[in-house]
């Protein structure tokens, strides 16, 4: 809400302000003032400051220049000193002419600074200002004429009476009675401890209503919704264009001027914060009108030409056939007030907040009567600004008052707070005098009564709609003393903290802050992709667009993300594409964050087909969300180092970085099978994968992810630039199997003897994998085979073709002795059968 | 015999001393202390010498051969001791040259920072718990006080999901799920992300917040300032202060914006701070008493606890503490900013 200082200085005696402190008020002062009472000011904007160094003057000489056609050489006077010399460029003026004259230091509206300068060899000390110049227009042309009675030598802004200073409140829901310059008077007078001036009154209400009652009758008839009217009947008005104090005063704070009828109802919104309507009083039929609940399919055409049609329920104002307004929104097309109206009807009512803003929301209307009655008005205040709108028109239209008609539905009474000032006291941490507690309510309009000492009965006033509570009436104490009073101290602990360790929320938190350390801990980086992202982008990797926005806020934000990787897929080509250089960059980023579906049961068979997003419960909704982990890589394997150091990542390095996070978390049960060996290969996720290069991830006997390489049409299609590694596992099954964060790892002992190895050279098909020959080592050499593993593997000209000769290191150790070699070498040769028999494996002959 | 010996033993030594490599001192330790050695051939004529002269001869061999020996040895380690120097000399390194490097990975500065909040605030007794992000319209606005068709739901431009269901607009939603599982006291601290339609250079339509509660028998307004003071220095600097201007949450009463003192200007005020644009404050959380409303809800006896709430927003302190000029850096998935933590 843009505020005037002029404005709000008519309604309030500043000497008092004078009297507490030092200094005389300044706009300045004031700002910082209301933001410290939480009326925040946004901005603040001093009228003159724009025209300084700008002055009136006149043209005394004008000659042509020496050296250019269409240049001329004035001498101006600004009232005072010698004449100046000025070079222009416009042709609309002459001598005796009064004009417009920026003077060096000025900084015109229009960006443009003025310093002395040469032109076309002769001096100008200024410049001769056009419309545009000024800001008054887009474009004009020709100097700005003066007329022939402006005064020479004072400032423009004096000579257009723009002396204002013009604040812009960022106002709280809450506070709807600071919504006027009265209402903004008032509090700063209460935090001033200053005094209000007298307003302007005219006549009051029982003078207008003492004209009897009017022929337009008025009902309520939409009980609580429209709580009072306030209608007077004035003919014989004359519309026209306001007087040129309204007009400013309107147009300082950014209200157009219309003319003097409308004009007067938005002062009156504006000075008291009462919204207020005239209606051209000849276009009510049946000399009714009433509040009522619309009845379905009605339509009313608005002020703004829109035409709404109603649904039924909604609050409106009707003649005694139509619509006639939307109740405290908008007045209707049919009723407006024009240059041919001599009859008005003036509204000032009362209407319930919610059915407004429905109203307000519903047909995008959002008015500043609709933001004024949203937040509540001052239901005692209808009186005074009837009484301040019918005398104000009828000085500016003039006309007479041919009668009144009021209603008023009973309203309950606000209950008043009860409030022990201790209690206040130790809520805020804060020792405040009663006598001082007392003062502050009663500064804010409050009914004190103190009677009881423990328990004050408090009634706030009738515009104070965000008073209800005690709280409400610590925060005026809290207010009015400074928040900067109240000290500083920590709560205390009254109870042990809760043992979080075994707090499933807790542990669960803890765990992945685990996992993510480990994944940082293996040189990825932690990305964060928004949970939305473009349905198209899903169906180009395959997955079905799950959940959706309803109001997304544009494609590339509409559905929720069913897995992580469509983002980091992005991630990848973005980073490609920043990319230059002769190496393609080392992407290495991962994500462990929720993604999101409906609830298994929602989707069974014989369940609706596409479901919609919906509430179970107050608590719970048909969706899920899934955490899972997910990582990205692609580039050298080494950050830096030399060529002969250059390789690019591969398989093992990201098999390395899922087991070693699975060791870390100590995760049981977790396996890998080859890709194309799965049973469940057709999901969107494993069709994003090369079936020769990944595995799938089993949690227990649960596909809990995958890992490997992006499919090579993938790969083709987005134009990977390198080959693309992805993983993405359910986090919530690697949660399950893996070790508590509760549990410390056991330490498990060595041997104190010292164990046997024995290496073998083996030729196999190449189908044989490693895990094969490990496996077998170790069950045909127990028990004291105790670990096998593949040092080498090579497949070329030195082997037949379709096989492989690996090398395999088999580890013997029994515990609580030394091994005899003949139990290894029997050992040994157990494994060796074994391979032979059941892998077709030969020992090769070296 | 024993002139032979001695001028044998005098050759020798004149011979070692000019030997130049290792190689020739080993032939020189054969040729003359080996087997067939030259103190060997003439000892092999000791048998012709009377046994009288025998112990004499012996002594004498076996004197000059100990000074050979020594002779040899000295001139070993000589050569040894030059060559390790030449070693020494010869076998350097560019230590310049690039490192093999492993990769070094990071935490987004929103994890780091939500962390940084969390340890914090852990040291004076909160918990953390945490709730979906997708939310009922009921624990997101009505269960904080912000009932449906009041001018408070303006504050949050809101996503939906279908009837009834949001993208929560603030960690407040978690609020109730935590008042309500468990009897007070209750100190949490709920992380996480939350969604607004806003999407422009100062706002992200997805960005986190931590959200604290503390409610207890005696809570108080100067416990909810004493709280903040202490996260705002532990945070900024232990010469933050901290300021608190009236403010409206509807779960909140009373409120407040809390602006903490501009870290970079503390020392050198400047009217052009780039920070806090000359004012030497930040606004970086809203915070206040927790609503009656709110603990009637939960199920309490609003006359019988009260309680502390705040929430911050975790990328605005980020920007702040790794200087990060532009939210959307936080987003983009560049590893040139995202290796930089």
């Amino acid at each position: 809400m843009k505020v005037s200082w002029n404005w709000l200085s008519d309604g309030l005696d500043w000497s008092g302000a004078r009297e507490n402190t030092s200094t005389p008020m300044t706009p300045k002062a004031l700002a910082d003032l209301l933001t410290s009472l939480g009326l925040e000011v946004e901005e603040m904007e001093s009228q003159a400051q724009a025209f300084d160094h700008v002055v009136t003057a006149q043209i005394l000489e004008k000659k042509p220049h020496p050296q250019a056609d269409r240049l001329s050489l004035c001498k101006v006077s600004i009232g005072k000193g010698d004449p100046l010399d000025i070079v222009c460029g416009a042709q609309n003026m002459k001598a005796g002419d009064k004009i417009v004259l920026a003077q060096v230091g000025a900084n015109l509206p229009n960006g443009m600074k003025i310093a002395q300068g040469k032109i076309r060899g002769e001096v100008s000390n200024g410049m001769l200002c056009s419309e545009t110049e000024l800001g008054f227009a887009k474009e004009s042309e020709g100097l700005l004429i003066l007329p022939p009675e402006a005064e020479v030598g004072i400032p423009l802004a004096e000579y257009l009476h723009k002396n204002d200073t013009i604040f812009t409140l960022k106002l709280t829901a809450n506070r709807g009675d600071c919504l006027s310059h009265q209402g903004l008077a008032r509090e700063i007078a209460a935090a001033l401890g200053i005094s209000l001036k007298p307003m302007p009154v005219g006549k009051n209400w029982s003078e207008i209503a003492a004209h009897g009652s009017s022929k337009i009758q008025v009902a309520l008839h939409a009980g609580e919704e429209g709580r009072q009217f306030y209608g007077v009947h004035i003919s014989g008005v004359k519309i026209g264009p306001s007087p040129e104090w309204l007009v400013r005063r309107l147009e300082s704070v950014g209200s157009r001027s219309i003319n003097n009828v409308v004009d007067a109802t938005n002062f009156v919104m504006l000075e008291l914060g009462q919204p207020t309507h005239a209606y051209d009083a000849s276009t009510l039929k049946g000399n009714l009108v009433q509040i009522r609940t619309a009845r379905a399919g009605e339509k009313i055409v608005l002020l703004d030409g829109s035409e709404v049609e109603l649904k039924g329920g909604e609050l409106v104002i009707a003649d005694s056939e139509n619509p006639v307004a939307l109740a405290g929104v908008m007045g209707g097309k049919y009723s407006e007030v024009s240059e041919s109206t001599t009859d008005l009807y003036l509204e000032c009512a009362e209407f319930s907040p919610v059915s407004v803003r429905k109203m307000a929301s519903g047909f995008q209307k959002h008015t500043d009567a609709a933001h004024r009655f949203e937040r509540g008005i001052d239901p005692e205040g209808l009186e005074k600004a009837m009484a301040r709108l019918t005398s104000l028109i009828l000085d500016l239209a003039g006309g007479e008052i041919k009668g009144v008609s009021f209603a008023k539905n009973e309203t309950k009474k606000k209950p008043p707070i009860v409030l022990n000032p201790n209690w206040l006291c130790g809520f805020l941490g804060l020792e405040v005098a009663d006598e001082k507690i007392e003062k502050i309510l009663k500064a804010q309009g409050c009914s004190v009564n103190t009677q009881n000492k423990l328990e004050w009965i408090v009634v706030a006033p009738s515009h104070r709609h965000d008073l209800s509570l005690r709280e409400d009436l610590a925060e005026e104490v809290a207010r009015a003393v400074g928040y900067d009073q109240i000290p500083s101290t920590v709560p205390a602990l009254s109870s042990q903290p809760l043992a979080v360790s075994s707090e499933p929320t807790f542990a669960g938190f803890r765990l992945l802050n685990r996992a993510k350390d480990m994944l940082a801990a293996s040189g990825l980086s932690e990305a964060w992709n928004f949970s939305f992202t473009s349905a198209s982008w899903l169906k180009t990797l395959g997955f079905e667009p799950g959940l959706k926005v309803k109001n997304p806020l544009s494609e590339e934000h509409e559905c929720l993300v069913p897995s992580l990787l469509p983002g980091l897929i992005q991630n990848a080509l973005g980073n490609w594409n920043h990319h230059f250089g002769s190496e393609s960059p080392a992407i290495r980023l991962f994500e462990i964050r929720p993604t999101f579906a409906y609830l298994a049961s929602e989707g069974e068979a014989g369940k609706e087909v596409s479901p919609q997003v919906r509430a179970l419960s107050e608590t719970q909704t048909n969706t899920q969300e899934k955490f899972k982990l997910a990582f990205a890589i692609s580039g050298a394997r080494m950050a830096s180092g030399l060529k002969v150091d250059h390789q690019e990542v591969d398989f093992y390095d990201v098999k390395a970085i899922v087991e070693s996070l699975l060791q870390s978390l100590g995760s049981r049960g977790v396996r890998f099978i080859p890709l194309h060996q799965s049973r469940n290969a057709n999901t969107p996720l494993h069709g994003l994968f090369h079936p020769g290069q990944s595995v799938e991830v089993l949690a227990g006997n649960q596909v809990a992810g995958v890992f490997g390489l992006m499919h090579p049409a993938y790969a083709k299609s987005l134009k990977a630039r390198a080959p693309l590694w992805l993983c993405e596992i359910d986090w919530e099954m690697l949660a399950k199997l893996s070790r508590s964060v509760l549990d410390a790892p056991s330490f498990s002992p060595w041997s104190e003897f010292p164990p046997m190895e024995r290496d073998f050279a083996l030729v196999v098909k190449e189908e044989v994998t490693a895990e094969k020959l490990t496996a077998l080592a170790l069950k045909a050499g127990k028990p004291i085979a105790k670990s096998a593993k593949i040092f080498d593997v090579y497949r070329g000209s030195q082997v037949a073709q379709g096989m492989t000769s690996v090398g395999v290191r088999v580890i013997f150790f029994t515990e609580g002795r030394s091994l005899q070699e003949s139990e290894t070498e029997a050992a040994s040769t157990q494994i060796i059968q074994a391979w032979k028999k059941e892998l077709g494996a030969d020992l090769r002959s070296s | 015999m024993l002139e032979k010996i001695q001028s044998l033993g005098e050759q020798g030594l004149a011979q070692i001393s000019s030997v130049t490599s290792l190689d020739e001192l080993e032939q020189a330790r054969v040729h003359w202390l080996g087997k067939k050695g030259a103190f060997s051939e003439v000892l092999k004529g000791l048998g012709s010498v009377s046994s009288e002269e025998r112990p004499k001869i012996g002594a004498a061999a076996n004197e000059w051969k100990s000074k050979i020996e020594m002779a040899l040895d000295a001139r070993k380690s000589r050569f040894e001791s030059e060559d390790l120097e030449r070693r020494l000399r010869t076998e350097r390194i560019d230590p310049s040259l690039p490192a093999r490097a492993l990769h070094k990975g990071s935490l987004h500065p929103v994890t780091q920072t939500t962390r940084k909040i969390v340890d914090i605030l852990a040291r004076l007794g909160f918990d953390v718990t945490t709730g979906p992000e997708i939310e009922t319209e009921f624990l997101n606005f009505e269960a904080v006080n912000i009932p449906k068709d009041h001018p408070a739901r303006d504050m949050q431009d809101t996503f939906f999901m279908g009837p009834g269901v949001v993208l929560r607009t603030h960690t407040s939603a978690v609020q109730m799920r935590a008042l309500r599982s468990r009897p007070w006291p209750v100190r949490i601290l709920c992380p996480g992300a939350v969604y607004r339609c806003d999407n422009d250079a100062t706002h992200l339509p997805m960005f986190h917040q931590v959200e604290g509660l503390w409610v207890d028998r005696k809570v108080r307004m100067s416990d909810l300032k004493g709280t903040l003071e202490f996260l705002a220095k532990e945070l900024f600097g232990n010469e933050t202060k901290i300021r608190l201007r009236p403010s409206y949450f509807p779960f909140v009463e009373p409120g407040a914006e809390v602006d903490v003192s501009c870290f970079q200007c503390r020392t050198k005020p400047s009217a052009h701070c780039r920070i806090c644009k000359g004012s030497g404050w930040l606004e970086v959380l809203g915070a206040g008493m927790v609503h009656p409303r709110l603990f009637e809800m939960a199920g309490y006896d609003p006359k019988e606890v009260q309680g502390l709430a705040f929430g911050l927003g975790v990328e605005r302190i980020a920007m702040l503490l790794n200087h990060i000029p532009d939210l959307r850096l936080m987003v983009q998935g560049d590893v040139r900013f995202l290796s930089q933590f």
